[in-house]
């Protein structure tokens, strides 16, 4: 299981919440690029359709695979009252030919990104994972080198955490406080559940880049 | 790297049927040749088969060509861990971790039907390491198969290794061959450049090794029946 929020901010914040992420983490940032391929499963193949992402981490000297099942979200009164969203992910990393060998089970590819930006990894009552990140499309099939924005000038923040059945409810609210401190330059809700940019965030930002940065507008 | 190995399986001579005295016998050459027991063993292969929306209860090969009649997951002992499945009409083999089972689990698009385990005892002899079991259903103590495993620790090239194998392999036969069973064990070369694996040993290799010796053993079965 993992606990989620997501949210968009403007290009020209982000820097601003990498001085903010990086004070709040105190751990250096990690570079993010993700060739993300989104399979469904063919006409006839499986009980139900279903769809399985292939990660391919561009980041690394050499590109490592992971298998991606994101399961439904938690349901029931409980899960609507809550902020954050709680849902289960199954994740296995795979040999380089995990494609050839979708594609031989009788899987389609539907689409594909490639996601570029960072992330910060820490713990601050549960193990927190934020990433920004610009989503692009490809002009040719998995040229990844000719990759182009899908929103310029909106990038995409997602906090994630690994939670438990026992233990969930802590790690909401962990990831809960933490969007507390982020709240002056996005706002951050349920994936599908977008509520846009913040109209505060040109002074918040602004503030940051003074103070924390360090260096002029 | 992992050391190279060969997997052996019996093969019972025409009209002979396997047993478990078939497996002593053979424990009991490990012992003679110098082994010692130091552990038991067991590795697990799942066959999946395809899920289709028409609900065809047949092999989905015959109604879905281009999907693949079968589809093996190897859960190899010596490494938890991992997950290994292959398509062996594709000649493919994917390495995946011990999670893998589970993301088939949520795609509810192949569904395993029969497990079967290879389990027994492992000796120690010299710079080799023998690993003699048997092949049995999951929940079930019916024998399908006897087979076994060489490992030669101190290299992992297939090609440097053949020579010293095929010695042992020799030796091997002449002590088993002294006890008049009925039946022999034999090594069938798994083709592992067809499935893009080189000359340096793999976890992948040992995995097409079972799919292989798996093979052998449902023919042998095949045949007897």
């Amino acid at each position: 299981m993992e606990c989620v929020v997501q949210g968009i901010i403007e290009t020209q914040h982000v820097e601003a919440l990498e001085v903010l992420l990086q004070g709040l983490s105190g751990v250096p940032k990690e570079r993010v690029r993700v060739h993300e391929l989104c399979l469904k499963s063919g006409p006839n193949l499986g009980v139900v359709p279903s769809e399985v992402r292939l990660l391919c981490d561009l980041a690394q000297p050499t590109p490592s695979w992971t298998i991606r099942h994101v399961g439904g979200a938690m349901r029931g009164a409980g899960a609507e009252q809550i902020s954050v969203l709680v849902r289960t992910i199954v994740e296995s990393k795979a040999s380089k030919n995990v494609l050839h060998y979708f594609y031989t089970l009788g899987y389609k590819l539907d689409h594909e990104l490639l996601k570029i930006g960072f992330a910060f990894r820490f713990h601050r009552g549960a193990q927190i994972t934020v990433t920004v990140t610009s989503t692009n499309k490809m002009p040719r099939l998995h040229a990844t080198d000719e990759a182009v924005p899908v929103t310029p000038g909106i990038q995409l923040v997602e906090i994630t955490a690994p939670a438990a059945a026992d233990n969930y409810n802590d790690v909401v609210s962990a990831v809960s406080a933490f969007c507390e401190y982020l709240a002056p330059l996005l706002h951050l809700s349920k994936p599908g559940h977008s509520t846009g940019i913040v109209a505060t965030a040109g002074a918040a930002a602004a503030s940051l880049m003074s103070s924390g940065g360090g260096k002029t507008l | 790297m992992p050391p190279v190995k060969w997997l052996m399986h019996w093969h019972p001579s025409p009209g002979a049927t396997i047993n478990s005295q078939i497996l002593s016998e053979a424990c009991g050459c490990a012992e003679s040749l110098g082994g010692s027991k130091d552990g038991k063993w067991k590795t697990s292969i799942f066959f999946y088969r395809a899920m289709t929306r028409d609900g065809s209860g047949g092999p989905a090969g015959q109604q879905h060509p281009d999907l693949p009649r079968e589809l093996l997951g190897v859960a190899l002992h010596e490494r938890p861990g991992l997950y290994f499945s292959i398509v062996r009409a594709q000649r493919l083999v994917l390495q995946a971790d011990a999670a893998f089972p589970q993301v088939m689990e949520k795609l509810q698009s192949y569904r395993i039907r029969v497990a079967l385990n290879f389990e027994g005892f492992q000796y120690q002899l010299g710079d080799f390491c023998l690993r003699i079991g048997k092949c049995v259903p999951n929940n079930s103590e019916a024998l399908r198969g006897i087979m076994m495993e060489v490992e030669y620790y101190p290299l992992s090239s297939i090609e440097k290794s053949k020579a010293v194998m095929e010695d042992f392999f020799d030796i091997w036969q002449e002590t088993i061959g002294k006890k008049s069973l009925p039946g022999q064990f034999i090594h069938v070369d798994s083709n592992f450049s067809d499935y893009g694996l080189s000359d340096q040993y793999s976890f992948q290799h040992t995995a097409v090794q079972y799919a292989t010796c798996l093979q052998q053993l449902m023919a042998a079965v095949t045949v007897r029946a």
